[in-house]
């Protein structure tokens, strides 16, 4: 690259006003965006951080300097362990079956067939839902005398499932509540990526006499592989952050408690219930420093199965 | 351009002449808010907000409610931003860690000052509660014990006595025994993981202590520990089921799962307007100990001001109203809880003729004080995490306990 320093220069004064105005309406535009992404997300990442490394005191006041203790207690702490485990589990369940079935709903509801409209709409409206009030009908669903799930299982003539209190039936359930809440989404961004693909290729393979499995496998698979990039990446993104499933069926009383909570859930409880902001914040560092990782590891495999045309 | 900064001049005029009507028209009536935790408390001092708000029409009661568990964690959140509700209740639980940490109004001067309140007429220890280094900072609101309810068809139909003022924690075993079924569709008793409505009496029924006086866990003490297995033994011996879930044991006496369980002065106004309660259920004094030793917990909220409270007079007018003798009976008659003052708990028993709710107030003579520390909450809380496995079989009960007072002491020495 020669530097060729008279062009720069020359090109700098070839900038008109009416550049530098558009410039000035371009920021303007997305100033609140950034504004309000650097105050409420940006600096209390920061904020946090620091926070991490202090005992906090009463009401927000009188934190104490602890150094890395926060960061030693968690390594030692078993209850990090379980966390850690659990919202893992429940990421690779919830994104694999989710994404699956999103894209073969996709792939359905892509073609021509009656009440296209209807369908999605209605495998969308669990996105519309607030998570509270589904956890809360949820709850009652898997309510272990009263729920529906178990009276349909009775009359079917199978035992009752201890859906909430049940350890090993805890974490099927709220990945269940989970699957069942975004798949919707998931769903709506692939069909978007569908619509991308060209329906030349489709014709050239009926043609040659493809079956619709192989289609599907050479032909959809490859070029909707950006959207599913997409995908994965934001909904392990999501997924490693459950926490309001979890909180609304899952008290610390529970049985199920240790087999279900999650990283956010742990620092709710640590920061909140027992008043140790500090440690929270050391948990919630671990997990940004997880997703990240998780997230270079996708960035990197990008390469090798996605297709841009 | 100059069109643009023309109209962009005159739209920011207008926002801010909307922004001082909007300002100007909250400086006359005043909204006090109000937070509690029972919803079936706040539906019936609504009634009591409206009618002081009838006597004071400038000021209304916005009263907000939040399940006991996340109340406090709300209130802690709304202290740190600065933003708590104007009143709100407090507990025993957390008086010493909201007043010694500046939260709350200090009402030393307006008692004083007021004719209408004097703390002479409240119990000594419910004062003593809300008294930090000579400022008072609530004033008690009422006071609430814990009595065994039983389900009279239940009792009739197996030909067993009604409980009553003899019965000891044989009495109690014996009748779960006939009661429980052994298909599983009925249990004798009722135990959920609860301290305050659970395993507590037991312990202090025993001779127990959950905190000595020198602020140490009691946990380790064997008597506290047979308290806790007696309790707990009524799950692992299949004469309970095993409640994890607070409003899950209401639900178990109220669908019949269950003919006994224990349940605080409180769930008066709930029970009272459950039909199936009405029909078969009635209440009594709790069992005694193996050494003749009576117990039931009793605690007592306070009305709180914050203080950074934006009216403080306004306030102060609505906690005196509920306060005074007037307000005290008032609040009785509705049958919110058993009001504090003095001889007004005749008011209350005199709501809930269904029942034999006198039990409660004769409770009142060997009840125990709910146990408390300056930050009561942190290690409570921790406790039912600890012993959830001993409560369901699968952790040794002495090992849980000890396990427990280990981490009680470790937050206590922390305060």
């Amino acid at each position: 690259m020669r530097l060729n320093l008279g062009a720069a220069s020359a090109a700098r004064e070839r900038v008109s006003a009416a550049t530098r105005n558009e410039w000035y309406w371009a920021w303007g535009m997305i100033a609140p965006t950034i504004i309000g992404l650097v105050v409420l997300n940006i600096v209390p990442i920061f904020q946090t951080m620091y926070m991490s490394f202090f005992k906090s005191g009463a009401f927000g006041k009188g934190n104490t300097y602890i150094g890395l203790e926060n960061y030693r207690r968690l390594l030692a702490d078993a209850q990090v362990l379980y966390a850690t485990r659990n919202t893992l589990v429940y990421m690779v369940c919830v994104v694999l079956i989710t994404t699956v079935l999103a894209l073969l709903l996709a792939v359905a509801l892509g073609g021509r067939i009656k009440g296209k409209g209807t369908y999605r709409t209605i495998y969308f409206i669990p996105m519309v839902a607030t998570p509270a009030a589904v956890t809360l009908i949820w709850r009652w669903l898997y309510n272990y005398r009263f729920g529906l799930l178990n009276h349909m299982l009775s009359s079917l003539g199978i035992t009752p499932v201890d859906w909430i209190d049940n350890p090993n039936a805890a974490m099927l359930s709220i990945a269940m509540v989970g699957i069942w809440s975004t798949v919707g989404y998931s769903m709506v961004l692939l069909i978007a990526g569908l619509q991308e693909i060209p329906r030349d290729y489709y014709e050239a393979a009926q043609i040659d006499g493809a079956k619709p499995v192989r289609q599907f496998l050479h032909i959809t698979l490859p070029l909707v592989s950006p959207t599913l990039f997409f995908v994965l990446v934001t909904s392990v993104i999501a997924a490693m952050q459950v926490f309001d499933i979890v909180y609304m069926m899952i008290g610390v009383t529970s049985p199920s408690y240790d087999a279900t909570v999650s990283l956010v859930y742990l620092f709710y409880n640590n920061s909140f219930k027992y008043s140790n902001k500090g440690y929270g914040s050391a948990i919630i560092m671990i997990l940004l420093a997880m997703i990240l990782l998780i997230t270079a590891v996708q960035q990197r495999l990008q390469k090798k199965w996605v297709n841009y045309m | 351009m100059r069109t643009k900064l023309i109209s962009l001049l005159l739209s920011m005029v207008m926002l801010l002449s909307l922004c001082a009507t909007a300002a100007y028209a909250e400086a006359q009536p005043v909204t006090i808010t109000y937070a509690c935790w029972d919803s079936n408390q706040a539906a019936l001092l609504q009634t009591v907000a409206d009618e002081f708000h009838a006597a004071n029409p400038n000021i209304t009661i916005d009263i907000q409610v939040n399940g006991w568990s996340d109340y406090w964690t709300a209130l802690e959140a709304a202290a740190t931003g600065g933003s708590l509700p104007d009143t709100f209740w407090m507990h025993s639980n957390n008086i010493y860690y909201y007043g010694a940490n500046n939260q709350l109004m200090d009402l030393s001067d307006y008692i004083a000052k007021s004719d209408l309140v004097d703390l002479n007429n409240f119990p000594e220890g419910l004062n003593a509660i809300y008294n930090i280094d000579g400022k008072q900072y609530a004033v008690p609101k009422d006071y609430d014990t814990i009595a065994l309810w039983y389900n009279k068809t239940l009792f009739d139909a197996a030909g067993i006595n009604y409980p009553d003022d003899t019965w000891t924690w044989d009495d109690l075993r014996a009748a779960a025994k006939a009661l429980t079924k052994a298909d599983g569709s009925q249990y004798g008793f009722c135990a959920g993981l609860h301290n305050q409505e659970g395993y507590y009496n037991f312990v202090y029924q025993n001779g127990g202590q959950i905190i000595t006086a020198d602020k140490k866990s009691g946990y380790d003490q064997d008597a506290t520990i047979a308290g806790v297995k007696e309790y707990f033994s009524y799950v692992w011996e299949g004469l309970s089921p095993a409640i994890y879930d607070d409003k899950a044991r209401g639900e178990a006496i109220q669908n019949g799962l269950c003919a006994m369980g224990l349940f605080g002065s409180w769930n008066l106004s709930g029970f009272a307007a459950n039909d199936f309660m009405k029909a078969n259920f009635d209440c009594a004094v709790l069992p005694a100990g193996p050494d003749g030793i009576r117990s039931s917990i009793f605690n007592g909220l306070g009305n709180a001001i914050s203080a950074t409270c934006a009216h403080p007079d306004e306030a102060w007018m609505w906690v005196e109203y509920l306060s005074t003798e007037a307000g005290q009976k008032r609040q009785a008659e509705l049958g919110i809880a058993i009001s504090a003052f003095n001889g007004t708990a005749d008011a209350w028993t005199a709501a809930y003729t269904g029942f034999n709710v006198k039990c409660y107030i004769d409770m009142v003579a060997y009840a125990q004080i709910r146990p408390y520390s300056n930050q009561t909450s942190i290690w409570e809380d921790k406790a039912y995490e600890l012993l959830k496995g001993a409560y369901a079989g699968t952790d040794d009960l002495t090992a849980a306990c000890t396990n427990v007072a280990s981490r009680m002491n470790d937050a206590l020495m922390a305060e």
